[in-house]
């Protein structure tokens, strides 16, 4: 006897016995059969082989059995998706107006908006051809609760097919529902169409709302339910008014809506006004009163329960950040509660801290000093350190800060000593030589300190004040004695630390500083130590002098807050006060799925002062990299720079900036295109500077992930020693590693093609991302695009080959040999005709002549002449693009008028657009 | 005797429509339910229902005919008691497939034991193939141990129907 038989059985199963229920002839048997099925499915059996007897009993006046079949449907529909074609026809019968039944549709609307929702839920591609009529016949039903389900159902198709629902005018249709009689249906096509927009894929909106609809938005916000009321005001928040009237209309409109009991009404009420101040002048009267109502909702919330309160205490933690006004003289409702859970009271604390003032620092410091004897270890670290962070907030309550400290420090408590060690450190940042005379209370607790960021705050402090502390060798030679057991934190601080008292006190530290560079060159593994080992050890050989200008510079103070989020991020976490984002402090982008390349919200601009964003940053230095930031730019900064270091630009930049200072040190400014070689994603997050080096556009998202089938590409231009450099960051976000990657482009304006072929070294596995950098040279196949600069690139790997376009921006084509002699430029200019001169005005550079001279340099745009006539400094300027066109600018710049005219002549015109764009993008950067 | 009649008219009767598209099936069901021509769209998927036709009940499956439904009539098949194929007279180019589709169907085991009703369809439209004509393209000479009918029809003008179903009435009474 074969093994045949173990696969052949007599038996039939439960699928059989239920397959032949279901086909029964007794309507009760078949209705019990699919209560079977239902069961089973939702237990997790997969009864999916009864999909289409399952189907055959759709076709019912039974209102029970319907919906248990659809909700069958809903379930299997995806793991049928041939079968499921077998469905549409009763979904069509009971929605269209078809005359094949006798009652044409069905005259109950439940069971109209049962079919449609059903509809919508069913994810299958195939079918989804045959659902386009009913669905827009139940857009128009005459029942509102059919056109409401019809409405989300149109966002469920977008999901599926978004061409579909443009092509079939689904999106006309659901704006038209904005101006429903019914608010219901009116909450729904909003929500479908806010929905929709979030996804689509190029981040512009595809239904922008206007001045009418949004006026019947806000009709509709009184009469629907709460959560019709959120979406609405959702999408309030995503509308840019024309100007602050409007603006401030719309604010007195939804101003009721922070009174309303549901929380997350009043979340969202905040954030449309949140985002509608920020287009209101800030001393107006109006922005005044709204700031007092704002309050008292928010103190509101802080009554409901724990989970509820931590959602609020998020929220409100970046209100305080963004407009601090609103709940200043609120500071008692953030007081710690002895039951708050200790999620809550983290967060209170933190904005205790972030609204202390010179008003109530009393208060909350006897408040903070209360916290710091509990028994929560977590909460009473944070508590120390927020009396630090007050100290260096509100600078006449430091000196009761500080003492407040020492009394601490006396309880020896060994975490509260070593929290509030390091909070003194920033203290003496903040402050120097004003608080010495505590180092010694400091010094006892010595050897009670384990805790790396302790250990290196307290080398930190001899070192800076070695001349004080007549010990401060011995000290250090403690520590120095297990040195590679240290973590790398407490190696750094001890290497700078003795550096630093070497040339305080060169005579009798000599074996210790050579002990030190020994152990951090030789005997590391670290290269960041082995290098600041040798950078110091060659500062010292070499000039001892220069060593103590780099080493002991003055060190630039530290600003009050030490955590503030980083301006951008906290605009757009503005903008999604009331959503996990605000509850997380991340985008939206940082942690959902496939929604990459979608659009960053951005406050709207102030309508009378556009500039004001361009301001330099005050210096924030952020928590976690603030030790090892500042030492680099310190050590390195000074001296050795032409010009000073900039004081530090936004917010993460310290690192980079002192990279890119180091590698333009030893060349001269003038010296253009120095690469940049730190940026990668910091440099899209945080808007790059560029300090001495050529324009580089920031990397946008060329291949979503999405799109890609999990290959993510971000990428972007620049030109580098003479050669354009297309610089690619691949990411995989799919299961599989991806590798056999190859690059083509299309033909192009500039002949743009890759000199070399991609080189990606190993498997990209999943997870994981990689920057690629080509050489591009110019001698490919020439072809007009349109526009100008449009690149369509294929790009290939394992799985498949994805074509996209991206724009190349047009500075990457300025070759480095354009400058003009004067003599032949004044030629040229006159022999291009007139109707070859393009005008174009650039707005809001807030630039010098001279910075406009440099800037250009930098970016191979050479200037000829300069001429002042009458308080106007003109400029002449030329540049070559690599197909030896040549194109020339004249500049008008009027001293503090943002507004800069150029004029340009070309004997290829058509390029002109390109270089206002390359201008502009220069300027701004 | 007549007691048991009685019992066997209770039963309800299955029946299947089949045939290729825009032959005419979901026209025909709706004329033996309601008796009336009702406008039709291209059935996707399926309708079902009750037809009494002269005491007799009629659970009558009018499947699409479209290329991508196909496959799935034999879902259907199981306990068929009957089925009718409806042809399009007037579709000289397709009755070919429309052979074919039909001697695949009746290979089926399931319904071996099936009465088969053919209908020329659209007898009413101009230069269309006769009764004997579709009899002969559909190959139904070779036809052995089945049995079956043909029958010419016009559904839109209501002819023919009443035929048909007065020798499927009788055909299924016979066979129980």
């Amino acid at each position: 006897m074969t093994d045949s038989k173990y696969f052949t059985t007599t038996k039939k199963g439960e699928i059989f016995e239920l397959k032949s229920e279901l086909n029964n002839d007794k309507k009760e048997k078949k209705k019990e059969a699919v209560k079977k099925v239902i069961a089973s499915m939702t237990v997790g059996k997969d009864v999916s082989a009864l999909f289409p007897d399952v189907v055959n009993c759709m076709q019912t006046d039974n209102l029970e059995l319907k919906k248990l079949v659809y909700l069958y449907l809903m379930n299997y529909a995806k793991s049928q998706p041939d079968m499921a074609i077998m469905a549409v026809n009763t979904f069509v019968k009971e929605l269209a107006t078809s005359p094949m039944t006798k009652d044409c549709e069905d005259p109950n609307p439940l069971i109209r908006a049962l079919a449609v929702r059903t509809m919508g839920c069913i994810r299958v591609d195939k079918i989804t051809e045959y659902l386009c009529e009913p669905l827009r016949k139940c857009l128009k039903d005459e029942d509102p609760y059919v056109r409401k389900t019809a409405a989300v159902c149109v966002a469920k198709l977008y999901d599926i097919n978004a061409s579909m629902v443009e092509d079939q005018g689904f999106l006309d249709q659901l704006k038209d529902l904005l101006s429903d009689s019914n608010p219901m249906v009116v909450a729904n096509a909003v929500a479908a169409l806010s929905e929709i927009n979030e996804s689509s894929p190029n981040g512009q909106p595809l239904v922008e709302m206007n001045a009418q609809t949004i006026n019947k938005l806000l009709t509709a916000l009184n009469e629907c339910t709460e959560w019709g009321q959120v979406f609405i005001l959702d999408s309030l928040a995503n509308y840019s008014p024309r100007d602050d009237r409007e603006a401030q209309s719309i604010c007195e409109r939804i101003t009721p809506r922070l009174a309303h009991a549901n929380a997350a009404v009043v979340l969202s009420a905040v954030k449309v006004l949140m985002k509608l101040m920020e287009m209101l002048q800030s001393e107006s009267d109006f922005v005044g009163t709204l700031t007092k109502k704002l309050a008292p909702p928010l103190v509101t919330l802080l009554s409901s329960e724990p989970e509820v309160q931590y959602v609020a205490l998020r929220n409100i933690n970046l209100i305080v950040q963004k407009r601090p006004d609103i709940l200043k003289h609120e500071m008692k409702v953030f007081f710690v509660k002895y039951n708050d859970p200790i999620y809550v009271k983290l967060e209170k604390l933190d904005i205790m801290i972030r609204l202390a003032s010179q008003a109530n620092i009393a208060q909350v410091l006897s408040e903070l000093k209360e916290y710091a004897t509990e028994v929560d270890v977590d909460f009473v670290r944070k508590a120390v350190r927020a009396i630090g962070r007050c100290a260096i907030k509100v600078e006449p309550s430091a000196e009761r800060c500080v003492s407040t400290l020492l009394d601490l420090i006396q309880t020896k408590v060994n975490y509260v000593v070593q929290e509030a060690i390091v909070v003194i450190k920033d203290i003496f940042r903040k402050y120097p030589n004003k608080y010495e005379s505590i180092i010694s209370t400091l010094c006892e607790n010595l050897d009670t300190l384990d805790e790396p960021e302790a250990r290196a705050s307290m080398i930190w402090i001899i070192g800076e004040y070695a001349e004080r502390i007549d010990n401060a060798d011995e000290l250090l030679e403690s520590f120095l004695e297990g040195f590679h057991d240290e973590n790398t934190q407490v190696q750094l601080q001890l290497l700078t630390a003795i550096v630093k008292l070497f040339l305080k006190r060169p005579t009798d530290t000599q074996e210790l500083v050579q002990q030190v560079l020994s152990l951090a060159t030789q005997d590391s593994d670290n290269p960041d130590l082995r290098d600041r080992g040798f950078i110091y050890w060659r500062l010292l050989s070499t000039d001892p002098a220069a060593a103590k200008e780099v080493v002991l510079a003055e060190k630039p103070l530290i600003s009050e807050e030490t955590d503030l989020l980083e301006p951008t991020l906290l605009d757009e976490l503005i903008c999604h006060i009331s959503s996990l984002a605000s509850v997380y402090h991340k985008p939206p982008t940082a942690f959902v799925e496939g929604r990459s390349a979608g659009l960053r919200k951005s406050l709207p601009a102030r309508t009378s002062s556009g500039e004001e964003s361009r301001q330099p940053q005050a210096q924030v230095i952020p928590a976690q990299d603030s030790l090892i930031g500042d030492l680099l730019s310190m050590d390195i900064g000074g001296p050795t720079l032409v010009t000073p270091a900039p004081a530090a630009s936004a917010g993460l930049d310290l690192l980079s900036s002192g990279l890119d200072s180091i590698l333009g040190g030893d060349l001269t400014t003038s010296q253009p295109a120095v690469s940049q070689t730190t940026t990668g994603l910091l440099g899209d997050i945080f808007g790059f500077t560029a300090g001495t080096t050529s324009y580089v556009a920031p990397k946008t998202n060329w291949l979503p992930a999405e799109k890609g089938k999990g290959f993510d590409v971000w990428g972007t231009f620049s030109r580098k020693n003479g050669q354009i450099n297309m610089d690619l960051t691949f990411t995989n976000k799919a299961m599989q590693p991806m590798g056999g990657f190859a690059i083509q482009l299309n033909k192009n304006s500039f002949g743009l093609a890759p000199a070399a072929p991609l080189q990606v070294p190993a498997p990209l596995n999943p997870g994981q991302s990689i920057e690629v950098s080509i050489v591009l040279s110019t001698i490919g196949a020439v072809q007009r695009m349109e526009p100008l600069n449009n690149l369509q690139v294929a790009i290939k790997n394992n799985i498949d080959v994805f074509y996209f376009a991206c724009l190349v921006p047009m500075n990457v084509y300025f070759s480095e040999d354009g400058q003009l002699d004067k003599r032949v430029f004044l030629s040229t200019w006159k022999d291009i005709p007139a109707q070859n001169e393009v005008q174009y005005t650039l707005t809001g550079i807030m630039l010098t002549t001279d910075q406009v001279v440099t800037k250009m340099q930098q970016n191979n745009v050479f200037t000829i002449a300069k001429r002042n006539v009458e308080g106007q400094d003109m400029l002449y300027q030329s540049l070559k693009l690599v197909n030896n066109v040549w194109v020339l600018i004249e500049l008008k710049i009027q001293p503090g008028n943002p507004d800069i005219l150029l004029s340009l002549k070309s004997r290829s015109v058509e390029v002109a657009s390109g270089i206002f764009q390359a201008y502009n993008s220069i300027l701004y950067s | 005797m007549s007691y048991f009649r009685s019992l066997i008219g209770s039963r309800e009767m299955r029946i299947l429509i089949l045939g290729l598209d825009g032959a005419g099936k979901t026209t025909i069901l709706y004329r033996l339910q309601v008796g009336e021509v009702v406008t039709t769209i291209p059935t996707i998927g399926f309708n079902v229902e009750q037809v009494t036709y002269k005491n007799l009940k009629f659970q009558v499956w009018d499947l699409g005919g479209q290329t991508s439904i196909r496959p799935y009539w034999r879902c259907y098949y199981s306990n068929t008691d009957a089925i009718i194929y409806v042809v399009d007279s007037a579709d000289k180019d397709r009755i070919g497939i429309s052979k074919d589709e039909l001697l695949y169907m009746l290979r089926e085991d399931e319904l071996q034991n099936a009465i088969l009703v053919v209908l020329a369809n659209k007898q009413d439209m101009p230069g269309c193939l006769s009764v004997a004509e579709v009899h002969q393209a559909l190959g139904l000479d070779a036809l052995k141990n089945r049995t079956f009918q043909i029958f010419k029809t016009s559904a839109k003008r209501g002819e023919g129907l009443d035929q048909a179903m007065d020798w499927l009435s009788n055909a299924l009474t016979a066979k129980k």
